[in-house]
C-alpha cells in the first residue's frame, strides 16, 4: 500500500532555556506520517510527548531541522502563515475542549472558517453538518457551559474537522472524560480514521495503544519505540 | 464529507465588510457575556460624554440669554445714562443747593448732533417713578416720556395696539403704551387697550401693550446688568416726551426716610444710533469728548451694546475653552479606565486568544478582534451618554427655567471623541493580546 507522506520530521530538536542549562525538550526527531495514519505517541511526563504535539500543530517551531507539512518546509515560515496552516491544514483536540465560553455549539465549530474567511451561510451549514455528524444535532444552540464533558469534547473534534484539515491532533483527548464518554470520543477517532482521516493522539493510556496501528513511545525527547501492527475492530 | 474543494481554502482573507460584521457580532457577545464590567467600564465615558453635552447646552443658553438682552439694545446703538455722580466728586456748592442738577441735558443731545458724524437717530428718555393707578389697582412703576421711533431702535416689538406718533408727541396727547408685565399687573381682568390710567393727577389713554425688556440672569456677569444699571424691574409706561415734561416738569422728588431730596434730571437716558456699526466706536469717542467738555463731574454712562456683545463673546470663548478642558480630562479619564479593563480582559481571555490563534487566527485578528470590543465598548458608553446628555439640559430648563441650547455638534463631536478614545485606549490591549505567543496562551490557566 503506497500511502501519501504528509508530515514528515527531519532531526528536528527543540531547545529551552531552563535557568542556566539547555534542555532538549526533543532530540534528534525523526519522523514520517502518511495520509490515513492512526498514531498513538506514548512515554512518561517530560519526555517530550507535548513539545512534539506542538511542532507538528505548528503552534512552536523547532529549533533545530526541519518540518515539511505537505512538503511546505514550515520551520522558515512567519507567524501569519503559520496561522493560516494551522486554521486550514490541522486540527486540534485538546484535554480540556477548549471551547469558547461565549459562543453556542454551531459557533464554536465554526471559529476555524470563519478565520478563513468562508461566508457565514456556508459555514453555518458545515458547521450543522459536523455537529449532526458528532451527535449533537439537537443541540446546536447550546452554549458550552451547558453541556457535559463528553459533549464538549464533540464539538471540539467537530470543530477539528471544520477546515477538512491534513492531521488532526489530540491531545489527551480522553484525559477529563469519565469511561463511558471517553470510550465514545475514542469510537469517533475509529470511525474518523476508517473514513481515510489521518488522526495523531498523545495519552498517557497505554489502553490507546491497543486501538492504532501505529504506536510511537518517546523519552527524553527521543522515538525509542515506532511500530506498526494490524488492530482488529 | 464536506461540500468543498481544495480551491476553496485558498480564498483570499482581506478585511471584507462581511468580516467586519461578524466581529462586531462577535465583539457584542463577548460584551454582553459580561454585562456588569461592560457597563461599569464604560460609565466614565457616559460620564464625560453626558457632562460635556449638558455642560456646553447650559453655557450656551446662557450666552444666548446674554446675547439676546445686549441685542435688544441694538448694536448699531450708543446708550447714554445719566448716573447721579458721588458725593466726593461733586463741588460743596453742589452738595448746599437744594436741588441735584445732573445729568444728560437737551443741549447735550443738540450738541451730539451737531458735530458727531454718521449719527442717525437719537432717542431720548424721561422717567419719572411714581404709583400708576387703573380703578383702585395702583402698581409702583415709571413713566418713560420718549419719542416715536423708540420701538425700533430697542429692537422692541408691540404685542397688542401701537406706539405713539411724533404728531402725538408734537401735539401733547395723554397716550400710554404699556410694558405687557405692567399690563398684565394692572389689568388681570380686563383688555388694557382703551382704558385709561392715573400717574399723579395726570390720565393717559392705553394705546398698546410692548415686549418686556429681555432681562437675563441677574449673575451671569456685569456687562449685561451693566446696560440696566437702573435695575428696572421693567413695569414701563411709555409716554410722548414732550407730555412727561408738561406734566411732571424737569424737577423729580424723592421722599427718603424722613427728609427729601429734590433731584433735576432733563434726560434719563438717550439712545443715539449711528448709520452702522463699524462707526460704533468711533462716534463714541466723538461722544464722549463732547460730554467731557460740558460735563465737569461723571454724571453720565455710555454703554456700548456692541463692545458688550464682543465681551460677551470673549466670556464665551473662555468658558467654551475651560469646558473643553474639563471635557478632555473626564474622557481621558474614562479613556483610561477602559484600557485598564482590557488590559484585564486580554489576561483573563488569554486562554481564548491561544485557542483562537490555534485555530487560524492571525495576529491582525486578535488585534482587531480586541479593538472592535473597546470601540464598541466605548462607543456603546458614548451613545447613552449622548442619550443623557440631550436629556439632562431639558430637564434643567424644565425645572431651573434656565434656557439650554444643545448644537447639534456638541453631541456629534463628543460621540466622535469618545470613539476615538476606543481605538486610542483599545490599541495597547490589544496589541498585548496578540503578542502573545499561542503556547504559552493555550497553557494559561
Amino acid at each position: 500500500m503506497l500511502k501519501e507522506v504528509i508530515i514528515e520530521l527531519k532531526n528536528v530538536e527543540k531547545h529551552y532555556q531552563m535557568g542556566p542549562d539547555l534542555v532538549k525538550a526533543l532530540d534528534g526527531i525523526n519522523l514520517q506520517i502518511f495520509s490515513g495514519d492512526y498514531i498513538s505517541i506514548l512515554g512518561p511526563s517530560g519526555g517530550g510527548k507535548s513539545t512534539l504535539l506542538n511542532v507538528l500543530g505548528c503552534l512552536d517551531q523547532p529549533s533545530v531541522g526541519t518540518y515539511l507539512l505537505e512538503g511546505h518546509d514550515v520551520s522558515s515560515m512567519n507567524d501569519d502563515d503559520l496561522s493560516q496552516i494551522r486554521g486550514k491544514r490541522l486540527g486540534f483536540i485538546f484535554q480540556s475542549y477548549n471551547l469558547i465560553q461565549q459562543l453556542n455549539v454551531l459557533e464554536n465549530i465554526e471559529v476555524p472558517m470563519f478565520y478563513r474567511g468562508v461566508p457565514e451561510s456556508e459555514s453555518r451549514e458545515v458547521a450543522a453538518y459536523l455537529a449532526d455528524k458528532v451527535g449533537l444535532g439537537q443541540r446546536m444552540h447550546h452554549k458550552p457551559t451547558e453541556l457535559s464533558g463528553g459533549q464538549q469534547q464533540r464539538v471540539a473534534i467537530a470543530r477539528a474537522l471544520a477546515n477538512d484539515p491534513a492531521v488532526i491532533l489530540a491531545d489527551e483527548a480522553t484525559g477529563n472524560l469519565d469511561s463511558k464518554s471517553g470510550r465514545d470520543i475514542l469510537q469517533i477517532f475509529d470511525d474518523l480514521n476508517q473514513e481515510g482521516k489521518t488522526l495523531v493522539m498523545i495519552t498517557h493510556d497505554e489502553g490507546m495503544a491497543e486501538r492504532t496501528p501505529r504506536v510511537i513511545r518517546l523519552k527524553d525527547g527521543k522515538i525509542v519505540f515506532d511500530e506498526r501492527k494490524e488492530v482488529k475492530r | 464529507m464536506k461540500p468543498e474543494n481544495i480551491q476553496s481554502t485558498m480564498r483570499l482573507q482581506g478585511l471584507t465588510p462581511l468580516r467586519l460584521k461578524r466581529s462586531i457580532v462577535l465583539g457584542f457577545k463577548s460584551i454582553w457575556m459580561r454585562k456588569l464590567r461592560s457597563l461599569l467600564t464604560a460609565l466614565g465615558i457616559v460620564f464625560g460624554v453626558c457632562s460635556v453635552i449638558s455642560m456646553l447646552a447650559i453655557g450656551e443658553g446662557a450666552s444666548y440669554e446674554a446675547q439676546e438682552q445686549i441685542k435688544s439694545l441694538g448694536s448699531q446703538n450708543i446708550i447714554l445714562q445719566s448716573m447721579k455722580p458721588s458725593d466726593s466728586s461733586g463741588s460743596s456748592e453742589q452738595n448746599r443747593s437744594v436741588v441735584l442738577e445732573y445729568g444728560i441735558t437737551y443741549d447735550d443731545i443738540a450738541q451730539i448732533q451737531e458735530t458727531v458724524p454718521g449719527v442717525n437717530s437719537i432717542v431720548p428718555n424721561r422717567k419719572v417713578k411714581d404709583f400708576i393707578w387703573f380703578l383702585s389697582n395702583s402698581i409702583d412703576a415709571t413713566a418713560v416720556g420718549t419719542v416715536a421711533w423708540f420701538p425700533q431702535m430697542r429692537n422692541r416689538i408691540l404685542k397688542q395696539g401701537r406706539f405713539f406718533t411724533q404728531v402725538e408727541n408734537d401735539t401733547r396727547s395723554n397716550v400710554c403704551v404699556l410694558t405687557e408685565k405692567l399690563a398684565n399687573k394692572l389689568f388681570p381682568l380686563h383688555s388694557p387697550v382703551g382704558k385709561t390710567v392715573r400717574m399723579r393727577t395726570s390720565y393717559f389713554t392705553v394705546i398698546g401693550i410692548i415686549e418686556d425688556q429681555v432681562v437675563a440672569a441677574k449673575n451671569d456677569g456685569t456687562a449685561e446688568s451693566q446696560a440696566q444699571s437702573d435695575s428696572e424691574d421693567g413695569m414701563e409706561m411709555f409716554v410722548p416726551i414732550n407730555v412727561l415734561k408738561e406734566h411732571f416738569g424737569d424737577v423729580l422728588f424723592k421722599y427718603r426716610s424722613g427728609s427729601f431730596e429734590a433731584e433735576k434730571v432733563e434726560l434719563h437716558e438717550v439712545t443715539i444710533q449711528v448709520e452702522h456699526s463699524d462707526l460704533v466706536v468711533s462716534s463714541s469717542k466723538a461722544i464722549k469728548n463732547v460730554l467731557s467738555r460740558n460735563h465737569r463731574n461723571q454724571d453720565y454712562k455710555i454703554t456700548i451694546p456692541l463692545e458688550l456683545m464682543q465681551q460677551a463673546e470673549r466670556t464665551k470663548q473662555i468658558f467654551n475653552i475651560v469646558l473643553g478642558s474639563i471635557a478632555a480630562i473626564s474622557l481621558v479619564v474614562g479613556g483610561i479606565g477602559i484600557m485598564n479593563i482590557m488590559l484585564a480582559t486580554v489576561t483573563e481571555r488569554t486562554r481564548e486568544i491561544g485557542i483562537r490563534r490555534a485555530l487560524g487566527a492571525k495576529k491582525n485578528d486578535i488585534v482587531l478582534q480586541f479593538l472592535i470590543e473597546t470601540i464598541l465598548l466605548s462607543g456603546i458608553g458614548g451613545l447613552i451618554g449622548v442619550g443623557l446628555g440631550i436629556s439632562i439640559p431639558q430637564l434643567i430648563s424644565h425645572f431651573a427655567e434656565m434656557k439650554t441650547i444643545i448644537q447639534i455638534w456638541a453631541p456629534t463631536a463628543a460621540f466622535s471623541i469618545s470613539v476615538l478614545i476606543g481605538i486610542v485606549f483599545g490599541i495597547y490591549p490589544a496589541m498585548r493580546a496578540a503578542a502573545m505567543r499561542p503556547v504559552e496562551a493555550l497553557r494559561h490557566e
